[in-house]
C-alpha cells in the first residue's frame, strides 16, 4: 500500500545532526568549561604552594606552621566552625521537629522567616550584631553602658549560626518529614514513653540527616568570608587570612598555602555531607505521610515558643540593618535620614546604566544614581547574566548526566558537584593566579566575575536540574524522536518546557547568589569593576557602617523585588530547596 | 510484494546477558503481529531495536529491502505508542497530534486537516483543546495512538499500550486498535505480556521466552496446538501430568490415561497437557456409559469460581490439583457443589503430548 498521497512529500527533516554528536559536543563543552574555570585555578594554587622556581618545596608550609599568628587561623577556624556546627544543628533540628512532627500553628510563617538569611549577604548577620552588641551597640553601649563587645569568636559564631540556620533546616526538614512517623506511633503503642520514643526511634532514623546538616554547617562556616571580616576583629580565620596575605601583603605563595590548608577540612566536610545525604535519602520511604496526631497542648506551646526564638532573632537582624540604614547616628540619634544612601566613598562607571542615568538626571541625583550607584547597577546586570547563564548551563549538564548518559557522564557529574567543596576565597585566589595574564582578555572585566559566580554555585544548580529531569518520563523524549524531531527540537520544544519551573527557580537561585556573594569575587573586583555586596565590606572597613547597612538594604530590596516578580510571572516560587546544601 | 520488515539473526546482549538470541521473522506489510511473553523475555528489546532506540548487537533489521540497523530513529518513519502514553504534557491534544507534522514542515492548512481527520478516527474532536492531564488514561492513549499515526508511519509499534489501563477500558481499546488496524491496513507490531490480548488482536502471535521465539503462528493454532509445555502453560491455562508412554497409554504413576496419539518408541517420558475447558466434570457415580473408563478419575471439588458464562473448578484428585472450566449450564444441570465428590473425564484426543526432555512435541 502506498502512503497517503498528501503526506508522502513530507518526510522527517533530512539535515539531522546526530544525537550522539550533539551530546558529545555538549559534554565536551561543559567538561572544558569546568576544567578550565574550576580545576585549572585550583591546580594553580596547589602548584604555587608546593613549587618555588620549578622546585618542589614545603617551605611555604613550614612558614605557615611556624608563624604562630598565621597558624592560629587554622585552629581558630576549626574552633568557630565546630561550635557553630553544634549549636546550629541542634537549634535547627528541634525547629524542624516542630515544623514536621507537631501540630503547632503558623508553620508557614516560621518556615518563611527562617529562609530570610538566604536573600541577604552573609555579612548582614555581622552588621546587625555590631549594631546591637558592637562598640557603639544599641544594647552594649546604650542600654548597659558596658565596654564588652561582640567582636571576635563570639560574634563570628553568633552570626554564622544565623546564616547557616536555613541551610541546616532544609536538610533536617526534608529528613524529618520523610521518615515514617508511623514508627513513632508504633513505638508509643508498644508502651514507650515520649522521651524514649524520641531517643530510640526518632533520633536514630534521622541520624544521617543530622550528620549531613552538621557537615554542611561546618563547611559553610569554615569557608565564609563576609562574617569574620566584619565582626572577627583581631580574631583571624583561614578565609580572612588568605585575603590579608594576598591583598594586604602581596604574599601569593602564603595565600595559596593557606588555601590548600583550608581546602582539606572543607572538602572533607563536603564529601561527608555528600555521602550522608545519599545514605539519608536511601532511608526515605516513598510512602504517603500518615495523618499527624494532634500534639498535646504543652508540646504545642513549648514548640511554638521555641520556633519563635530563631525567627525573632532573624527578624531582629533584618530590622536592625534596615533601621540602621535610615537613622542619623546609631544608637544616639534615631531621627530618620536618607543620607546614608548617598554613598560617600563610592564612584564608578556601570556599562549601559551610567550613560542612561546621566542623560535623564542632573545635579545631585545624577551623581548619586549614575555614578555612586554604579556598583549596584553592575551587580544587577551581573546577577541577571549569571541567572540566565547559570540556569542554562546547569540544565544542560543535568540533561546530559540524567538523560543522555554518554560515556564520560560520570566525569561531568563529579566535576559538576565539586564546586560546592571549594571555598569561595580559594576559588577567587585561584582565578587571580590562573587568569591574571595579558592574553586572558576577560580578566579584569565583568565576564570573569560572571563566570566565577556561575562556577562557584554550579553544584546546587546541577543537582536540582537532575532532580527535576528525573521526573520526566524517558518515553516522552522518545516519542518526540520517533515523530521525527531532531535533538535540538526535542530539547527546545519538549524537554525545556517541561523543566521551565525548575529553570526559573534555578535562575532565581543564581540571581540571589550573584547579588549576595562575597568571598570569591572580592579577589576579582577592582577600581573599575565594582559590585554592591563587596562595597558593603569596603564601606564597613572605612568605618561607614551606616552606609554599609544602606547598601545591604538595597541588595535585599532588589532580591526581594526579583522574587516577587518571579512569583508573579511563574505563579509559584518560594525558597524551598535553594539553600547551599547539596 | 509489499514493504516487509525482516529480522535476520537479530541479537542483543547487555554485558553477559543475552536479551535477544538470534531471532528470525518476516513481517508482511499490513500484518498485525504480536510479541507475547513474560517480562524479561526480550520482546520490548526487539521493539526498541526496530525503533532504533537500542543498538543491534548482531544480525540485521531489514525494511523494504534495506538494512536499517544504523538508521537514526527519526529517519525510520515508524510510529510508536508507549505504555505510559508519553503525551507532551505542555501541549494541547491537537498540538500533540500536530507535532510530527510540524517537524516535517507541513503547511498549516494541511496540518489542520490531518489533525481533524485523526481526531475523527478516535471520536475525540471535542477534546482538541484540552491538555493531556485533563483526559482519562484511555483517552490519553487514544490520542497517543493517532499522534503516532498522524505522520502516516510505515509501521506502528505499540509497547504494552494498554497495560496501564483498567480491565474494561483495556478490552474496549483493544477492539479499537484492531478496528484502526483493519481500516488503515497498517503494519502493526504489538508487544504484550497479556495472552488474552495477544490472541484476540493479532494476525500472528510470536511467543517468546528468554530471548528466543518459542512459537510463531495464528492465535488459534497457538492456543490449540502449542508446540511446547512452556507455550501451553503461558498461553491460556493448562493442566500438566508427567508420565511414561507405552503405545497409546500414558502411565503417570497414580493412573493410566489413554491418549489419541501413539508413541513410536517403546517407552518414553512425556508431559500431558490438557486445557481446563476440555475436561468434563460429572456428578459422582453417573457418567455416560460410552466414555473411556481409564480416563475417568474421581476427585473432590475444592474451589468454585464464577467467571460469568463459565465456572472454574479446582478439583483435588487424590492430592493432585486440576483446573477445569465448565459452562454454567452444565454446572447447574449436573448439580456440582463445592466440597462434593465428582467424576472427571479426560478425552483422549484432548491431550497434547510433549516429550519431557525437550518440552516439545
Amino acid at each position: 500500500m502506498n502512503r497517503l498521497e498528501t503526506l508522502k512529500d513530507y518526510s522527517a527533516p533530512t539535515t539531522i545532526i546526530s544525537d550522539r554528536l550533539m551530546t558529545g559536543m555538549t559534554l565536551g563543552f561543559l567538561l572544558a568549561v569546568l576544567t578550565f574555570f574550576m580545576l585549572y585555578p585550583v591546580y594553580d594554587i596547589c602548584r604555587l604552594s608546593f613549587f618555588k622556581e620549578g622546585m618542589f618545596t614545603l617551605k611555604n608550609y613550614a612558614a605557615y606552621f611556624t608563624n604562630p599568628r598565621i597558624f592560629r587561623s587554622l585552629t581558630n577556624s576549626v574552633y568557630v566552625s565546630l561550635i557553630t556546627m553544634v549549636i546550629t544543628t541542634v537549634l535547627a533540628f528541634f525547629f524542624a521537629y516542630g515544623l514536621t512532627r507537631t501540630t503547632i500553628g503558623g508553620k508557614e510563617i516560621f518556615y518563611t522567616i527562617s529562609t530570610f538569611p538566604l536573600i541577604a549577604p552573609s555579612i548582614i548577620q555581622g552588621l546587625a550584631l555590631i549594631l546591637l552588641f558592637g562598640r557603639n551597640g544599641l544594647i552594649t553601649r546604650y542600654l548597659f553602658q558596658t565596654d564588652w563587645n561582640i567582636y571576635g569568636a563570639t560574634g563570628i559564631v553568633a552570626a554564622e549560626c544565623l546564616y547557616c540556620f536555613p541551610n541546616a533546616l532544609f536538610i533536617l526538614y526534608t529528613t524529618l518529614s520523610a521518615v515514617d512517623t508511623r514508627l513513632d506511633e508504633a513505638a508509643q503503642s508498644l508502651g514507650a514513653s515520649a522521651l524514649k520514643t524520641f531517643y530510640k526511634v526518632t533520633l536514630p532514623s534521622a541520624k544521617y540527616g543530622i550528620a549531613s546538616a552538621a557537615a554542611l554547617v561546618f563547611n559553610l562556616t569554615i569557608t565564609d568570608f563576609g562574617v569574620p571580616v566584619v565582626i572577627g576583629g583581631n580574631y583571624n580565620v583561614l578565609a580572612t587570612e588568605i585575603y590579608q596575605q594576598v591583598i594586604g601583603m602581596q604574599r601569593f605563595d602564603l595565600g595559596a598555602t593557606i588555601s590548600v590548608i583550608l581546602l582539606m577540612p572543607s572538602v572533607g566536610a563536603f564529601l561527608l555531607n555528600y555521602y550522608l545525604t545519599k545514605k539519608s535519602y536511601a532511608l526515605i520511604s516513598g510512602q504517603a505521610r500518615p495523618f499527624l496526631q494532634p500534639s498535646r497542648p504543652f508540646k504545642r506551646w513549648a514548640f511554638t515558643i521555641y520556633c519563635w526564638i530563631p525567627c525573632i532573632l532573624i527578624l531582629i537582624v533584618f530590622a536592625s540593618v534596615f533601621l540602621g540604614s535610615f537613622v542619623k547616628t546609631w544608637p544616639y540619634d534615631f531621627s530618620l535620614t536618607l543620607k546614608h544612601f548617598d554613598f560617600p566613598s563610592l564612584g564608578g562607571y556601570a556599562p549601559l546604566w551610567t550613560k542612561f542615568w546621566a542623560s535623564i538626571l542632573d545635579g545631585e541625583w545624577q551623581s548619586m544614581i549614575a555614578y555612586k550607584y554604579a556598583p549596584i547597577w553592575n551587580s544587577f546586570w551581573v546577577a541577571i547574566l549569571v541567572a540566565i547563564g547559570g540556569a542554562l548551563l546547569t540544565l544542560l549538564a543535568g540533561y546530559i548526566v540524567e538523560k543522555k548518559k554518554p560515556r564520560g557522564d560520570q566525569v561531568l557529574y563529579t566535576l559538576s558537584v565539586l564546586p560546592a567543596a571549594i571555598p569561595g576565597t580559594v576559588m577567587g585566589l585561584g582565578y587571580i593566579l590562573a587568569f591574571n595574564k595579558p592574553y586572558y582578555f576577560f580578566y579584569g572585566t565583568f565576564w570573569i566575575i560572571i563566570i566565577n559566580i556561575i562556577i562557584c554555585n554550579f553544584t546546587l544548580g546541577v543537582l536540582s536540574s537532575i532532580a527535576n529531569l528525573k521526573q520526566i518520563d524517558k518515553s516522552i523524549e522518545e516519542a518526540s524522536v520517533s515523530l521525527g524531531a531532531n535533538p535540538i527540537t526535542t530539547f527546545t520544544r519538549v524537554v525545556f518546557p517541561l523543566t521551565k519551573t525548575a529553570f526559573f527557580s534555578n535562575a532565581i537561585f543564581f540571581f540571589m547568589r550573584a547579588m549576595t556573594t562575597i568571598s570569591a569575587v572580592i579577589f576579582l573586583v577592582s577600581a573599575k569593576v565594582k559590585l554592591a555586596a563587596i562595597e558593603i565590606i569596603f564601606l564597613d572597613i572605612d568605618g561607614r557602617t551606616a552606609s554599609a547597612n544602606a547598601m545591604c538594604t538595597i541588595i535585599i530590596v532588589i532580591v526581594v523585588g526579583m522574587l516577587v516578580a518571579m512569583r508573579l510571572i511563574t505563579g509559584k516560587a518560594g525558597l524551598k530547596g535553594m539553600s547551599a546544601s547539596a | 510484494m509489499g514493504r516487509n520488515l525482516r529480522l535476520e539473526n537479530l541479537t542483543k546482549t547487555f554485558g553477559t546477558l543475552t536479551a535477544v538470541d538470534h531471532v528470525n521473522l518476516e513481517i508482511e506489510e499490513g500484518e498485525f503481529i504480536c510479541f507475547l511473553g513474560p517480562s524479561g523475555c526480550g520482546k520490548t528489546t526487539i521493539l526498541r531495536m526496530i525503533t532504533g532506540f537500542e543498538t543491534v548487537t548482531e544480525g540485521k533489521i531489514i525494511f523494504d529491502g534495506k538494512v536499517i540497523n544504523d538508521l537514526l530513529p527519526q529517519k525510520r518513519e515508524f510510529g510508536i505508542v508507549f505504555q505510559s502514553y508519553a503525551l507532551f504534557p505542555n501541549m494541547r491534544v491537537e498540538e500533540n497530534i500536530a507535532f510530527g507534522l510540524k517537524v516535517r514542515k507541513m503547511p498549516k492548512k494541511m496540518i489542520a486537516e490531518r489533525v481533524d481527520q485523526m481526531l475523527d478516527l478516535i471520536g475525540l474532536r471535542d477534546w482538541r483543546n484540552l491538555y493531556p492531564a485533563q483526559l482519562s488514561g484511555g483517552q490519553q492513549q487514544r490520542v497517543a495512538l493517532v499522534r503516532a499515526l498522524a505522520p502516516d508511519p510505515q509501521v506502528l509499534l505499540l509497547d504494552e499500550p494498554l497495560s496501564a489501563l483498567d480491565a474494561k477500558i483495556r478490552v474496549r481499546l483493544r477492539a479499537e486498535v484492531k478496528r484502526l488496524q483493519q481500516e488503515l491496513k497498517k503494519t502493526m507490531i504489538y508487544v504484550t505480556h497479556d495472552q488474552e490480548e495477544a490472541l484476540s488482536i493479532a494476525d500472528r502471535v510470536v511467543v517468546m521466552e528468554t530471548g528466543q521465539f518459542r512459537q510463531v503462528g495464528k492465535p488459534i493454532d497457538i492456543y490449540k496446538f502449542p508446540v511446547s509445555s512452556f507455550v501451553a502453560d503461558f498461553v491460556g491455562t493448562s493442566n500438566f501430568f508427567k508420565g511414561h508412554r507405552t503405545d497409546n497409554c500414558v502411565n503417570t504413576g497414580k493412573r493410566k490415561f489413554k491418549v489419541a496419539q501413539s508413541g513410536s518408541i517403546p517407552e518414553e517420558e512425556v508431559f500431558l497437557a490438557i486445557r481446563p475447558e476440555k475436561i468434563e466434570v460429572f456428578k459422582y457415580g453417573e457418567p455416560p456409559a460410552h466414555l473411556e473408563r481409564s480416563n475417568l478419575v474421581p476427585g473432590r471439588i475444592d474451589v468454585v469460581t464464577f467467571l460469568g458464562a463459565a465456572v472454574r473448578l479446582v478439583i483435588n484428585m487424590d492430592g493432585e490439583e486440576v483446573i477445569s472450566d465448565v459452562i454454567e449450564k452444565d454446572f447447574e444441570q449436573r448439580q456440582l457443589r463445592q466440597g462434593e465428590e465428582a467424576l472427571l473425564y479426560f478425552p483422549p484426543e484432548a491431550f497434547i503430548i510433549y516429550r519431557a526432555r525437550e518440552g516439545s512435541q
